[in-house]
């Protein structure tokens, strides 16, 4: 399992886009990847979309990303570039 | 699904309705299906249970290729950044947490799938109703979009899509308040709907937005198809479906004429100096608002405040009573706006059309029913905390408040006494309050009779010529059967108006003249010469209403609304408006902006 922390900077924070581009990509992966508040709070399978929009983030929060499976490293890596671009939102 | 295949090019078709907003649009079709689905429970029998599976997973097939073609559409027609909503949709209907859900309830409790999709939806909105971010809370909207999409494939109709383009003609039965609250009206191009009339509330909200919108067109909702073309002519009252090449060559000459003759924004000069009629009597003009959409038009059009606040809107909007807190915000916002001429709230008019789902119960005749001052005294703590909302907005900004619906002085005591209450509770808790006047809306005929003692109890008089005519008339304004019987210019109508504002004067308070009369030229200058001084109109009007006061003398007014007075029917004071105002100001009045004259076969 690898695990890294994320950073959403995007304006809107996880909103419906945002969402629906990290569920995307979440998909085309076999890992099972999970995003979790760093508090422990809240949870959620970034497979499905509820589940990633209920985690409720804000711009500003800070999350744990796990991915485990035989494509972890790959998914880790492709999820994290997607935060890090903030979602490739011109209005960051 | 049920594509209808055009193979040839339809024949044009008219349809003649009511203008309630003027305007020229081309445009296209957006069918929006307002009434409430109601979603019953059936027990299933064990052996069912797959059957109702399948059907929920056909269902979920159905509505998932619905909206891969809407987003193919929204995407080449509107660019990316308005497709990616549909795609969030899309991963909704594939998510496991919904999908396995209404499927184990369906198991679970052999529930029918459309009970169970409910179940499921409701369940996740609760949650998401705890979400603190708006922005974040307001995905539940997506979610009650999705799940509403599954019912209506469940029920084998067409899905309505509540997406608004550039070119939208929102075609519609009837457009309720909330329905009104969930659309992004400021992209509509124009609003046509078989129902309504000249005061509905649609009617108001399109006039405040300056859209387009004729009523009354029967059966256009059955006959037009969302992306069918159409021509809405406002001007006219007329509405043609599947335009020929040439009728819409013709009308986008005239949509062209008609934006550059339109009211443009006064100069600033013009719309801040004082209105004076021509011989020197001050008029004050104020803006009636509900939407925020509308507020832009106050600062724009020149408005002296806020003659009148329709607060119900915020529950509209939301569906549930605002929080103390989300109306004092609200409160503020527009006390900011009015800036120091203030702005006057009226208190939720609740109840009859304009319900917001606290009492689901149907009463028989609404109008006449649990509303306004009514349903505030009914339910205390609604009143209690709007009034804690508005004394806590007013330390920071200019507010009034008026009390809708008052029949006599009891009315009034009884509010009254609740207000000073939380004012005197509100001083305990030692939070800021500012000042407030409290007004009462004549709008009852029976509060017309006794204005003189309503007079000695408040602080002004909001005269609300909607209902007033309504009531006093006995026509339902929102029915276009009975619309010929709807007449503002009733000699019984300026009769209350000017006893109304004659007790007003005896008694020294104010009188705001705020319905739908005050926002058309004629009859606001039949109102000035009754003696009204204040009116209050939806933002769009004021530029108008400002030329043709500033264009006459009150003496004229005065004298014709004197002899108007005395007529005996409503066809004799349009016919002396329409035969003196076209002799003594043609410029001003050109004949279509008179009362046509009857024609009788």
């Amino acid at each position: 399992m690898v695990e890294r922390r994320v950073l959403i900077i995007n304006r809107l924070g996880l909103h419906a886009r945002a969402a629906a581009q990290l569920v995307r990509m979440a998909n085309s992966y076999q890992s099972m990847l999970r995003l979790e508040r760093l508090d422990g709070s809240a949870s959620a399978d970034a497979k499905s979309i509820l589940s990633v929009l209920m985690l409720a983030a804000a711009r500003g929060t800070e999350l744990r990303l796990a991915a485990e499976g035989a494509d972890e490293r790959e998914a880790i890596g492709a999820l994290c570039e997607l935060f890090a671009c903030g979602f490739g939102e011109t209005e960051v | 699904m049920r594509e209808r295949v055009r193979t040839v090019a339809k024949k044009e078709e008219r349809w003649r309705g009511l203008s309630v907003s003027d305007g020229v649009v081309v445009g296209r079709v957006l069918r929006i299906h307002t009434g409430t689905r109601q979603i019953y429970r059936t027990s299933l029998d064990e052996a069912d249970v797959a059957r109702e599976t399948r059907r929920f997973r056909a269902a979920v097939r159905l509505a998932r290729r619905q909206l891969l073609a809407v987003k193919a559409r929204a995407e080449r027609e509107l660019g990316p950044d308005h497709a990616y909503i549909f795609d969030a949709h899309l991963l909704m209907l594939e998510d496991r947490k919904l999908l396995d859900e209404v499927e184990d309830y369906i198991r679970r409790e052999r529930a029918n799938a459309e009970w169970a999709i409910k179940v499921a939806s409701d369940r996740l909105l609760a949650v998401y109703s705890e979400i603190k971010d708006d922005y974040l809370r307001e995905r539940g909207s997506d979610i009650e979009d999705v799940a509403q999409r599954l019912l209506v494939a469940l029920s084998g109709e067409r899905p309505v899509s509540r997406q608004l383009t550039q070119e939208s003609v929102i075609v519609a039965e009837d457009l309720l308040p909330s329905a009104m609250a969930e659309l992004d009206l400021t992209n509509a191009r124009a609003i046509a709907t078989d129902g309504g009339g000249w005061t509905s509330h649609m009617a108001i909200i399109a006039r405040g937005l300056g859209i387009p919108a004729v009523v009354g067109l029967r059966d256009l909702y059955r006959r037009a198809r969302t992306g069918d073309e159409i021509i809405v002519d406002a001007l006219s009252g007329e509405i043609i479906l599947y335009p020929s090449r040439q009728t819409i060559a013709s009308y986008q000459a005239i949509a062209t004429r008609e934006r550059l003759t339109a009211p443009a924004t006064p100069a600033d000069e013009e719309r801040t100096s004082a209105l004076r009629t021509r011989d020197g009597v001050e008029i004050t003009l104020s803006a009636n608002v509900e939407l925020p959409a509308e507020y832009e038009g106050v600062k724009k059009y020149g408005a002296r405040g806020i003659g009148l606040y329709r607060s119900e809107f915020l529950m509209a909007k939301r569906g549930r009573l605002p929080s103390e807190e989300e109306q004092r915000e609200a409160y503020l916002e527009v006390a900011r706006l009015a800036g120091e001429d203030g702005a006057t709230v009226r208190l939720f008019d609740l109840g009859g059309d304009k319900m917001g789902g606290l009492e689901p119960e149907t009463e028989r005749n609404p109008a006449l029913g649990l509303r306004a001052i009514r349903f505030s005294l009914t339910h205390e703590e609604v009143l209690r905390s709007q009034a804690r909302a508005i004394f806590r907005a007013a330390s920071e900004g200019r507010l009034d408040v008026v009390l809708p619906m008052i029949s006599d002085t009891t009315d009034v005591k009884r509010a009254r006494r609740i207000i000073d209450e939380e004012r005197a509770k509100l001083e305990q808790e030692g939070c800021e309050i500012g000042p407030l006047r409290v007004g009462a809306m004549i709008e009852v005929p029976a509060a017309v009779w006794v204005a003189d003692k309503l007079a000695r109890e408040v602080d002004f008089f909001s005269l609300g010529t909607n209902d007033l005519v309504q009531y006093l008339l006995a026509v339902d304004r929102g029915n276009d059967e009975v619309a010929e019987w709807f007449r503002s210019l009733h000699p019984a109508v300026l009769q209350s108006i000017s006893h109304t504002i004659e007790a007003a004067r005896a008694a020294s308070i104010p009188a705001v003249v705020c319905g739908e009369m005050a926002a058309t030229p004629a009859y606001a200058v039949l109102l000035v010469g009754l003696g009204a001084t204040k009116l209050s109109m939806n933002p769009s009007a004021i530029p108008r209403v400002r030329r043709v006061i500033s264009g006459i003398k009150f003496k004229d007014a005065e004298e014709i609304a004197r002899k108007s007075l005395t007529c005996e029917s409503a066809d004799e004071v349009e016919e002396l408006v329409r035969v003196r105002f076209a002799r003594l100001w043609p410029d001003l009045f050109p004949p279509e902006t008179l009362p046509a004259p009857k024609v009788r076969e």
